[in-house]
């Protein structure tokens, strides 16, 4: 992608400058660039958030361990790929580590999130949200400090990137590639396709499988469902498993990735994101999740160019998605996709 | 042996006593009509045996086994549909979605959406509709099919002419009586002549209790001893 730095002060010889920006800004290898950004961006957004708004959309379970989860589901998977990647392990390796490191992240949190689901959530289902979300947070806390005692203990330092994870990263996603009009980061477009493949994944099993029947069903009346035969604890448990699974894979993801990486700080970074996208999407519907990841992504991207290239400044990108957040609550408060209530139970 | 036997159901909302000592039987192919005014707790009482809202005294029993307290699921599973008050159908799911959901578990679910689109042939042209998108008419037949379906051997239906133009109601009168044929029913109706005329038996609730009952072929709608207890 071709960098225009115009490093201009919007107070002084700002519309000239402004208006040389627009023109970069316009030009096909700046807007793809910007796009294939925006996209990856929306990836990671989804798969963080997918989880997140499954078992809001069932349960109505607010889950503010879901960040926590992500980030151990970094450190862990970050610990599969370094044990089994050294310097010389060629890609292919390199990659089959990765979903080694996807298996046992997702196994291993999935089975920690039914176990969670059955002994502490299950407890309180009838009592008002105010408890989940105090149960959830006080996960939140454990998890974190667990996750910083571990990290110190070998050594690591909690709120920053573990590098040694980052550089299990095949060589080909950390090098641009050119494509169609513009160079574009390998690993941004293996974000994409992981973004893609899990959007295909949960969309066939919401409406192909039986299961996924069950879970739509429940998060628009689960008492009806129950009455219909449906099983809908177990549901419970399966859908808070398939939750904090997702939530892990997405943490494999972030290991390597530069912007993110597995650090204890993660599950603040990728729990307010994710938040954002479901309320923006509509709370508990997947394809408001997806929507509303493209959008914040992309306008995330878009708002991360004119920050850093016309305005030489980047703090601000960041606040963007909360501007995006505010506008969808005062323009259409149930957001994108959502409906009244959810969580009928 | 009765299919169904509420013995003495007590049932609360919070504090408020809803249920006070209902007692009622329903035989096998029998339609039995539940009748009183708004608010006397007729929705509770299905609600109770369906063990939505499980009754804080007295036992439910199904074919003689207790399944006071058990989970609703597993009262759905032992041959218990409910037809609820307005409809209930998932909005988002399509027509053939909601009749998937009430199909049991390794059941043939081709077989029983055919079966559900013989009965209301109205349903198989809108089958890839969402339920949100149906008239409240085409929604109480979808509601009743799920009921169909679900290989019931009791339906618990509330109020199903409920909002409806009376023209509908004729149509989901017919439908509830080729259901009737087919399998038991414990209707709550406050459309009196169309719940004698479905049902064999009555029982009059009011005030959370049962204070008549007979066989409908006994009493007219006119009759003083159900007035009484239907008037507002």
């Amino acid at each position: 992608m071709t960098s225009v730095v115009l490093a201009l002060s919007p107070f002084a010889d700002g519309i000239p400058l402004f208006l040389d920006a627009l023109g970069a800004f316009f030009r096909p290898s700046t807007l793809f660039g910007v796009l294939v950004d925006g996209l990856a961006k929306a990836a990671l957004y989804v798969m963080i958030a997918s989880g997140l708004t499954l078992i809001f959309g069932l349960m109505g379970v607010l889950n503010f361990a879901h960040g926590s989860v992500t980030m151990v589901g970094a450190y862990l998977g970050g610990l599969v790929m370094v044990l089994l990647v050294s310097q010389e392990t060629g890609d292919p390796t390199r990659l089959l580590a990765f979903l080694l490191g996807v298996v046992v992240v997702f196994t291993a949190l999935a089975a920690l999130g039914g176990l969670l689901e059955m002994g502490l959530i299950r407890p309180i289902y009838d009592r008002p949200p105010l408890s989940q979300i105090l149960l959830t947070f006080g996960l939140t806390l454990i998890l974190d400090e667990f996750a910083r005692i571990v990290v110190s203990f070998y050594g690591l330092q909690p709120i920053s990137e573990w590098q040694a994870a980052l550089a299990t990263k095949p060589a080909a996603l950390g090098q641009r590639h050119d494509l169609v009009v513009a160079s574009v980061s390998g690993l941004k477009l293996f974000e994409i396709a992981c973004g893609i493949l899990t959007v295909v994944v949960i969309w066939a099993f919401l409406t192909r499988t039986r299961y996924g029947l069950y879970v739509r069903a429940g998060s628009e009346d689960s008492e009806m469902a129950a009455a219909l035969g449906v099983n809908v604890r177990r549901v419970f448990t399966v859908v808070f498993a398939l939750g904090t699974g997702l939530a892990g894979v997405a943490g494999v993801l972030l290991a390597w990735d530069q912007s993110w990486g597995a650090s204890v700080p993660l599950a603040v970074e990728t729990l307010l994101p994710a938040f954002v996208v479901v309320i923006i999407g509509g709370l508990g519907t997947f394809r408001g999740t997806v929507a509303a990841g493209l959008l914040v992504g992309l306008i995330d991207a878009t708002m991360t160019w004119w920050f850093q290239n016309a305005i030489a400044f980047t703090g601000l990108p960041e606040m963007t998605i909360f501007l995006v957040l505010v506008v969808v609550l005062v323009v259409r408060p149930q957001g994108l996709f959502g409906v009244e209530e959810v969580g009928g139970h | 042996m009765s299919l169904l036997s509420v013995e003495a159901v007590h049932t609360y909302y919070g504090d408020s006593h809803i249920l006070e000592g209902v007692s009622l039987e329903v035989d096998s192919g029998e339609v039995v009509a539940l009748v009183g005014r708004n608010g006397v707790g007729k929705t509770t009482t299905l609600r109770t045996i369906m063990q939505l809202t499980p009754p804080s005294k007295g036992r439910v029993r199904l074919r003689g086994e207790d399944i006071t307290g058990t989970d609703t699921h597993d009262v759905a599973d032992a041959g218990v549909g409910w037809i609820p008050e307005n409809r209930r159908i998932f909005s988002q799911l399509t027509v053939e979605e909601n009749v998937h959901v009430a199909v049991p578990e390794g059941r043939d679910v081709d077989a029983a959406r055919e079966r559900a689109y013989e009965t209301f042939p109205d349903l198989r042209e809108h089958r890839y509709r969402d339920g949100g998108t149906l008239s409240g008419g085409q929604q109480q037949m979808l509601a009743i099919a799920r009921g169909l379906v679900g290989d019931n051997d009791l339906l618990l239906v509330d109020e199903p002419s409920e909002g409806l133009a009376p023209l509908i109601v004729s149509a989901v009168a017919d439908a509830l009586a080729a259901t009737a044929a087919e399998t038991t029913v414990l209707l709550v109706e406050q459309n009196l002549p169309l719940a004698l005329d479905l049902a064999d038996r009555f029982y009059v609730l009011d005030d959370g209790r049962i204070v008549d009952s007979g066989e409908t072929s006994e009493v007219e709608e006119s009759d003083e001893r159900l007035r009484r207890y239907l008037s507002a």
